[in-house]
């Protein structure tokens, strides 16, 4: 008895229960059964026993070395150290499956423990749901891609890990990523709940709105670590090359943040409910899309680690998905009506329709492009490419009319607003705008596209900075200081500001993407000792390669010195890996300084002997508010998320009926208060 | 008056920006060093041996040669065009990075393009049909009662504090009448 074995028993049991849950949740909402739902709770509780217990078995062999499973030998060797032969878990199809699967089960164990949150009449099929969902996965994981299979022989070594994974990215992205596609599963259940009882109120919304919340942190945290992984391992001196799988990565977080803006309309008003849920299946059907994209290889991409014929049963599951989701909507249609009507295209719901126009845009052009070579292969026999070029001149500007509208948005009115008033909004953002397209290309910014690009997102920081200052001025004239009257916005009316934060961070991030597309320059050279490199004001000289010998591995740096603005700055070693068992796939070791925010890239294309080099050089301008972008829309999506103590929720309540039950010269004194609850209070 | 003296102030900031950028990109254009033109050129191409890379990104050695065409090429006088015209007639079409305008790779621009139209288009006319709609219907139908008169609440709040705050912003620091606000 290997632990592999009771690696297959645990995933067979899951299976059963995930079945069981499905029969029971179903047959217990249908026939009105307390004790049947009860028993579906605890079934999915055992499901995500039975996938601990098999990942455990998964991981304990791995950390063994035993061989004789056909998965540990052909993804980790005896020289690995620990960590990446843990990570190796999920560094093939079968472990990625795997933890996907037992992310899943954890998740829908969290749902189960935070049932009593949600409306009751939905939890059965939410159950019923995922456990559909996780069936998928252990049938996969027991027949075609099973983790656990044996080797006749044991061999005595495994193959190893490819040398791009072992690096300390692969510790993190991986995981983050495969997380996030995974919990888009969570507001599907939801959406089908809710299509099949017909209850798509605002319990509800709230409900669905959360865990959408908590997928879009998870999916922004992956797409960031996937970007900072690639800028670190590649060498190619960019963190985004619109490679098919990145694109998969980004389609579902762009439908969930449309979903999470257009959401608003429906919590506020009661409109867009049809165009709401589309939203939410198109974000899982993506997620699964972007799962299968990656093991099938269907389309050429760097990510080509894992390729199998799994493929079939992905574009299966997903042609299932999408008729069982149209079906149930086509059911339910007549029940989504509008409750209110439509006022004013200049109003808050006006710019989220625009936002969802411009989110959606950008996902169909991404997906059209993704899939082109697929197409054109259909119609032509001819795989056509589309490339990095094509993105950049679609979704470039789609990318920033929308920060301009984001600036905007939030200074509109809910229903309509009076064009006095937007004009005086307006004021100091345009100002802040104007100063930024006039100061910038006279200190020698003199690309016309970059200068559009600077200014809107001067435009859009002012929009949201000057609104935050309102609120923290409004609420010092009735008595707080500055300080405690920012912590209290951000206490009380944590949707709104940690919407403005979010909104800052992607602000932040734009303006470093701009900065590396416009400003980046490179140079490459072939050096021998002595001789140096001037870019910008930057001087590289040469020294020589050092190389060191390590039983598993061998590594080449070549030394440099780092001089700018004539002063010596430090010595950089910059070099590849070359790991025994992947001789032809010299891993990088890129080396990065940062000075101020700007980046020194240095990467060691080649080298002959100890003393030539071909070095190429990248000065990156402003990525690291790349990095701190994504920081800061982290923190606004938790700050969103993270629950209100419920003391909290009864305060806002109850400031609502006294709100109108008394004159309305006392409610000015706590205007403040009430107009910046209006995301919360309602 | 006031409503003059700011159209003004905005009119002469467009002045100023709009004199910078005349001066900056029309009667100084900005001169491109063969290096970024060269870098322009290469990320237009695929690189052909590799997954997935640029052949301005790639360190394959055909790459490396093909910048080097690159650079003599454009060296020797050509345009831009011209070399990348160059490289399609040896490799077809298959070496662009980004579908040409025309034939079938066509699609892969209008599609995109199309349907963000379309979709402007569709937003303009349901916006247009919901806002004829409400004229007809009276504000108060089609919601609870209460939830009306606080949406309206709300919205008379947040005039109230807009102006209050208005009243003491140096920049709009003029007097202004009482509540009564055009609702257009």
């Amino acid at each position: 008895m290997y632990f592999s074995d009771l690696g297959i028993i645990a995933l067979i049991l899951a299976l059963g229960f995930a079945v069981y849950t499905m029969f029971v949740a179903i047959l217990g909402a249908t026939r009105e059964i307390p004790q049947l739902i009860a028993s579906a709770k605890r079934s999915v509780l055992t499901v995500s026993f039975f996938l601990l217990l098999a990942s455990a078995a998964l991981a304990i062999s791995f950390l063994t070395h035993d061989f004789g499973v056909s998965y540990v030998a052909q993804h980790s060797s005896l020289a690995m150290p620990w960590y990446f032969t843990a990570s190796a878990f999920y560094g093939g199809q079968e472990g990625s499956l795997l933890y996907w699967a037992l992310m899943l089960s954890i998740f829908s164990a969290i749902f189960v423990f935070m049932a009593k949150r949600a409306p009751a009449v939905l939890v059965p099929y939410v159950l019923a749901t995922l456990m559909g969902i996780e069936t998928f996965f252990l049938v996969v994981l027991a027949t075609v891609s099973n983790p656990f299979v044996r080797l006749h022989v044991p061999l005595p070594d495994g193959v190893g890990l490819n040398p791009l994974l072992m690096d300390p990215g692969m510790l993190v992205h991986p995981p983050m990523l495969l997380m996030g596609y995974m919990s888009f599963s969570l507001p599907f259940a939801f959406a089908v709940a809710a299509m099949i009882t017909g209850k798509l109120d605002s319990e509800w919304l709230r409900s669905i709105r959360r865990w959408m919340l908590v997928s879009w942190s998870i999916q922004t945290t992956g797409l960031v670590l996937g970007a900072w992984w690639a800028y670190h391992v590649l060498g190619w001196g960019g963190y985004w090359g619109w490679d098919p799988v990145e694109n998969a990565a980004l389609l579902p977080w762009l439908t969930a943040t449309a979903f999470l803006h257009s959401s608003m309309v429906q919590e506020r008003r009661g409109m867009l409910k049809v165009w709401n849920l589309s939203l939410v299946i198109a974000s899982f059907a993506l997620s699964i899309f972007g799962t299968f994209e990656v093991r099938s290889g269907i389309i050429s991409s760097v990510h080509s680690f894992a390729y199998s014929a799994i493929g079939a049963y992905f574009l299966a599951f997903l042609g299932i998905v999408i008729v069982f989701s149209i079906g149930l909507f086509i059911f339910r249609l007549p029940k989504l009506r509008p409750e209110q009507e439509f006022d004013s295209a200049i109003s808050r719901e006006g710019s989220f329709l625009l936002n969802n126009l411009l989110l959606v845009g950008v996902t169909f052009a991404t997906l059209w492009g993704t899939l082109f070579p697929l197409i054109s292969n259909a119609i032509r026999h001819e795989t056509l490419t589309v490339g990095p070029p094509f993105y950049n001149q679609v979704d470039g500007p789609i990318f920033i009319v929308l920060i301009l509208a984001m600036g905007i948005g939030p200074l509109l009115a809910w229903r309509r607003t009076s064009t006095r008033a937007l004009r005086r909004n307006l004021g100091i953002p345009a100002l802040a705008a104007a100063v930024c397209a006039a100061v910038l290309p006279l200190v020698g910014i003199r690309d016309i596209w970059a200068n559009i690009a600077f200014a809107v997102c001067s435009f859009t920081a002012g929009a949201i900075l000057y609104e935050v200052w309102r609120g923290v001025r409004v609420r010092h004239r009735h008595g707080e200081p500055y300080p405690i009257a920012l912590y209290m916005l951000f206490e009380r009316y944590r949707q709104r500001y940690g919407g403005y934060i979010v909104h800052l961070g992607l602000v932040m991030l734009a303006v470093g993407v701009i900065g590396s597309h416009f400003f980046q320059v490179q140079q490459d050279a072939v050096l021998k000792p002595g001789q140096e490199i001037n870019i910008t004001d930057h001087k590289l000289v040469y020294f020589g390669n050092i190389d060191t010998q390590y039983p598993d591995v061998e590594i080449v740096t070549a030394q440099l010195q780092v001089w700018r603005g004539g002063e010596l700055q430090q010595y950089i070693y910059p070099g590849r890996q070359l790991y025994r068992s992947f001789a032809d796939q010299p891993a990088s070791l890129i080396s990065i300084t940062t000075y101020g925010l700007t980046d020194l890239y240095v990467f060691l294309a080649n080298w002959q002997g100890p003393s030539q080099a071909t070095i190429r050089v990248f000065i990156n301008p402003l990525v690291p508010l790349v990095w701190l972008g994504g920081l800061v829309m982290l923190l606004g999506g938790i700050i969103c998320w993270w629950p209100a103590r419920r003391k909290r929720r009864v305060d806002v309540i109850d400031a609502i009926p006294k709100a109108e039950s008394e004159p309305v010269e006392v409610r000015v004194v706590q205007g403040a208060g009430v107009v910046h609850g209006e995301e919360d209070a309602t | 008056m006031r409503k003059r003296r700011s159209f003004l102030l905005a009119l002469a900031v467009a002045a100023i920006v709009g004199s910078i950028w005349f001066y900056v990109f029309l009667v100084k254009p900005p001169q491109q060093t063969l290096d970024q033109r060269v870098h322009d050129v290469a990320s237009q191409l695929k690189c052909l041996v590799c997954q997935g890379e640029s052949v301005a990104d790639s360190p394959a050695t055909l790459s490396q040669q093909m910048r080097g065409i690159i650079r003599q090429q454009l060296q020797s006088g050509k345009s831009e065009p011209e070399v990348i015209q160059y490289f399609v007639s040896r490799y077809g079409d298959r070496i662009l990075w980004s579908p040409p305008w025309q034939g079938l790779t066509l699609l892969a621009w209008l599609v995109p393009i199309a349907l963000l139209l379309g979709g402007t288009l569709l937003l303009f006319f349901v916006l247009r049909g919901w806002h004829t709609q409400s004229d007809c219907v009276s504000p108060g139908d089609g919601a609870t009662g209460t939830d009306v008169r606080h949406e309206k609440d709300m919205e008379y709040y947040q005039q109230q504090l807009e102006q209050e705050l208005a009243a003491e912003d140096p920049i709009f620091a003029t007097h202004l009448p009482n509540i009564e606000w055009e609702a257009n």
